[in-house]
């Protein structure tokens, strides 16, 4: 586009905006003329606008996430040189930098032997939750005397910076080694059992990683030594906990995120207890990514892979690529999603691992290798069905008040809602939906959002996303009615005019997430918020008509009374009980009809 | 060590660069970014955990330090918001292009732990570039309107304060605004493809 054109445009447009639609579409007509390309140009742009405005495009300030980086060691220059001396150390040379601090390469003058030195950066140092990190990692690691354990030699300060020394290991970490690629089961037996026997010995002592991953896992270059590093997440499990709690460790500067989550639990994932199990979890999620060459777990986004995690099964290797049966099985069961049918010890699945490891040798010893490769196995029976638990309990309680609802054959007129027909038809429709959360801390996302499943506190700063899905294709429309001394009103969360494209109609076996981008903010007036869902076989012009509320500015709030009143008499009208199945997460809901209303309830308490 | 530069040096790279001379602005840059850098590093160590940095209380810090307020004009402080604008896209650019390249190498979706406190959400440094390229196609047809969402998205100024950068009313800031915001809203979700 020439600058000439796009002055063109923009002069139009400026004016353009201010315009209702009527008056607007008149007056681009006037200035453009018979000039079809410079209308289409102005009139995307102004299309443009109206999307950017929905999606609050860059209404953040980027600037906010760059002010942190400028703390951060990309802009940290090193703090020790070669051949500096470091209390009893001299430093060798530097091995890089970590969220954390500097690594050297040094020697300890005192037992003459080459160490690894993290140095934590003075401004971490002041940071009493990474402090704790780090003060955890020397206290358990060294706690802990197991050759596949690092094992640190000392914990201490010079000169005002604290440091840590470790085993130096000249290798890689299982992350580099693996670069996308399989590898053998040789290879895959070899490493997991060094990594189980290192969990073994940290659950002996009763404390759990929480944090394998291949990241974590180091490869000695020399002899293929496994080293497990970083417990500093671990826990001693006499201290119960929740993930709430693993999740705040997550958490770091506003705007910006987290640690891996593709190898966390699904009660990791899902704010329950943890306990040794979820180690056996990772460890199964990093073979089976040893397998395949990928992970099991592994969504578009945070919130797709927690819900993978949580609900999908994993594809068995052998669908993927040629696995021993064995090696297969023995995966498998160690991510089974729950904790009480995976091996419940590291003993366990290091007894498996072994035995597998014996065929393994005597079968390259007789060059027999075609016993361990089979084709994928029939294992319809061991994916059992899990058993839908549905608890809710707690500070937030979601109730689904249900209403079904009869047919509704024609959209009825605002103000005359009561137009119904009876049924004709044994149709039914059904809905399946689940809630994520985000919470917010200063207008801002704080740790990871998760799914809602059992108890959680619902805290003013929570917002939510809906996930609905259906087997049938269908129109979709999602009100929320806040908690009203009066009439109540409603806001119109779905559609909009950008999500979906702006459409109403969610196909079949579609998942669509609402807000798409945003998250739904409640007031923080206590008392019941209902989402109310209508799913219907035909297109409803009043609700489709509500779109043009949409919008961030007044978050969809409809302020017209009579429309409110319509939409209140429509939904009223429109009720009967419908059919629901609860999941762990996933709500289920059937209706007879061509058309469901249910309202999904959430309490502040 | 990096030398504190005079303050008089900077009030006079401020006044050569704003007088047109873009070697000056070269030499500018290397100084506002460290004393950012020291600013926000000494920043985190003074304050408690949970405080947020922020961009502007830091730029403003910055300038105090750095510029002699006895020879105080609008102008300069204009322009020294003007750079540090550039400095925060640029650090962010450069961040998401290593995060970028992180990906590409292959590896979780994540970054590890020990990197986390230091990276941009992921699915954010892809979009981060290419309203940076974007951006750039915009400075070519369209300077001033590319300046505003630099000073604004980059630099958090408010409208008044761009308004001041860059001699324009307030009115001019809303709306090259609202027609740059448009147009890269188009640029970035292909919904204008020429």
């Amino acid at each position: 586009m020439t600058p000439e054109r796009w002055h063109q445009i923009s002069r139009i447009f400026k004016s353009a905006i201010l315009l209702d639609n009527e008056a607007r579409a008149a007056y681009v007509d006037s200035q453009c003329g018979r000039d079809e390309s410079l209308r289409v140009e102005v009139e995307k742009l102004i299309d443009s606008h109206g999307k950017a405005n929905a999606d609050s495009f860059m209404e953040g300030v980027a600037a906010e996430a760059a002010a942190p980086l400028l703390t951060s060691d990309e802009a940290r220059p090193e703090i020790l040189n070669k051949g500096q001396p470091f209390g009893s150390y001299i430093i060798l040379d530097s091995l890089g930098s970590g969220g954390m601090g500097e690594v050297y390469l040094a020697r300890d003058t005192r037992l003459d032997r080459t160490v690894a030195l993290k140095v934590l950066s003075p401004d971490i140092s002041q940071d009493e939750r990474r402090m704790q990190r780090f003060r955890q990692e020397a206290k358990v690691a060294s706690s802990l005397n197991q050759p596949n354990i690092l094992t640190v030699f000392e914990f201490g300060e010079v000169d005002g910076l604290i440091f840590l020394a470790t085993e130096f290991i000249d290798g890689e970490t299982l992350r580099d080694h693996l670069h996308g690629k399989r590898l053998g089961p040789r290879e895959i037996v070899d490493i997991s059992i060094q990594v189980l026997a290192a969990l073994d010995a940290a659950h002996e002592a009763r404390i759990v990683h929480r944090d394998i991953k291949p990241e974590n896992v180091m490869l000695r270059r020399r002899d293929g030594v496994v080293k497990v590093l970083d417990f500093g997440l671990a826990k001693v499990t006499e201290n119960r906990y929740t993930t709430a709690e693993a999740v705040t460790e997550f958490r770091t500067a506003p705007g910006v995120i987290m640690g891996t989550i593709n190898y966390m639990s699904p009660e990791q994932a899902q704010a329950s207890e943890i306990d040794e199990r979820t180690d056996i979890w990772s460890t199964g999620v990093i073979m089976y990514e040893m397998v395949t060459g990928k992970m099991p777990f592994r969504g578009s986004t945070t919130s797709h892979t927690i819900v993978q995690i949580i609900e999908k099964d994993p594809v068995p290797p052998a669908k993927l690529v040629k696995a021993p049966v064995e090696l297969e099985r023995i995966v498998m069961k160690a991510i089974a999603k729950k904790p009480s049918e995976r091996y419940q010890t590291a003993k366990d699945m290091l007894a498996d691992l072994r035995s597998f490891q014996k065929r393994v040798e005597m079968d390259a010893e007789f060059k027999q290798t075609s016993p361990l490769i089979t084709q994928t196995q029939d294992d319809v029976g061991r994916q059992k069905k899990r058993v839908l638990v549905f608890a809710v309990i707690g500070m937030l309680l979601v109730t689904a008040a249900i209403f079904a609802v009869n047919m509704w054959r024609s959209a009825p007129k605002a103000g005359n809602p009561s137009v119904t027909t009876p049924a004709v038809s044994p149709v039914e429709r059904t809905l399946t939906y689940w809630i994520t959360v985000q919470k917010f801390k200063n207008e801002k996302p704080y740790q990871d959002p998760f799914t809602l499943a059992g108890e959680i506190n619902f805290e003013a700063g929570y917002r939510i996303r809906v996930n609905v899905r259906s087997p049938q294709q269908g129109y979709l429309y999602i009100l929320n009615e806040g908690p009203a001394s009066g009439a109540p009103e409603y806001n119109i969360v779905f559609p909009t005019p950008t999500a979906n494209k702006g459409s109403s109609l969610l196909p079949a076996d579609q998942m669509i997430q609402i807000p798409e981008k945003t998250w739904l903010k409640f007031d923080t007036q206590q008392g019941v918020e209902k989402l109310w869902l209508v799913f219907s076989e035909n297109a409803l012009p009043e609700l489709d008509s509500l779109k043009q509320f949409a919008g961030t500015q007044t978050r969809g709030l409809i302020t017209d009374p009579s429309r409110n009143k319509a939409i209140k008499a429509f939904l009223d009208t429109h009720t009967s009980k419908p059919e629901v199945e609860k999941g762990e997460t996933l709500t289920t809901v059937k209706a007879a009809g061509q058309l469901l209303v249910y309202a999904i309830k959430l309490e502040h308490h | 060590m990096a030398r504190t530069p005079a303050q008089h040096e900077i009030t006079q790279l401020l006044a050569q660069w704003r007088e047109g001379n873009q070697s000056a602005l070269d030499e500018l840059y290397p100084l506002v970014y460290d004393e950012l850098h020291r600013l926000a590093r000494r920043y985190m160590s003074r304050e408690r955990k949970g405080h947020t940095l922020q961009t502007t209380a830091l730029i403003n810090e910055a300038y105090v330090r750095l510029v002699d307020q006895k020879n105080v004009a609008w102008a300069n402080r204009s322009h020294f918001f003007a750079i540090s604008a550039q400095i925060m896209r640029r650090i962010l650019i450069d961040h998401a292009r290593r995060h970028q390249y992180a990906k590409r190498g292959g590896g979780a979706q994540q970054v590890s732990l020990d990197e986390a406190a230091t990276v941009v959400m992921p699915d954010q440094s892809g979009e981060l570039l290419r309203l940076d390229e974007a951006l750039k196609s915009l400075a070519e047809m369209d300077p001033r309107r590319s300046q505003v969402v630099e000073l604004r998205y980059f630099g958090g100024l408010n409208n008044e304060e761009i308004a001041g950068v860059l001699q324009i009313s307030e009115n001019t800031v809303t709306r090259d605004w609202n027609m740059a915001r448009a147009w890269l809203y188009q640029q970035l979700t292909g919904s204008g493809a020429n």
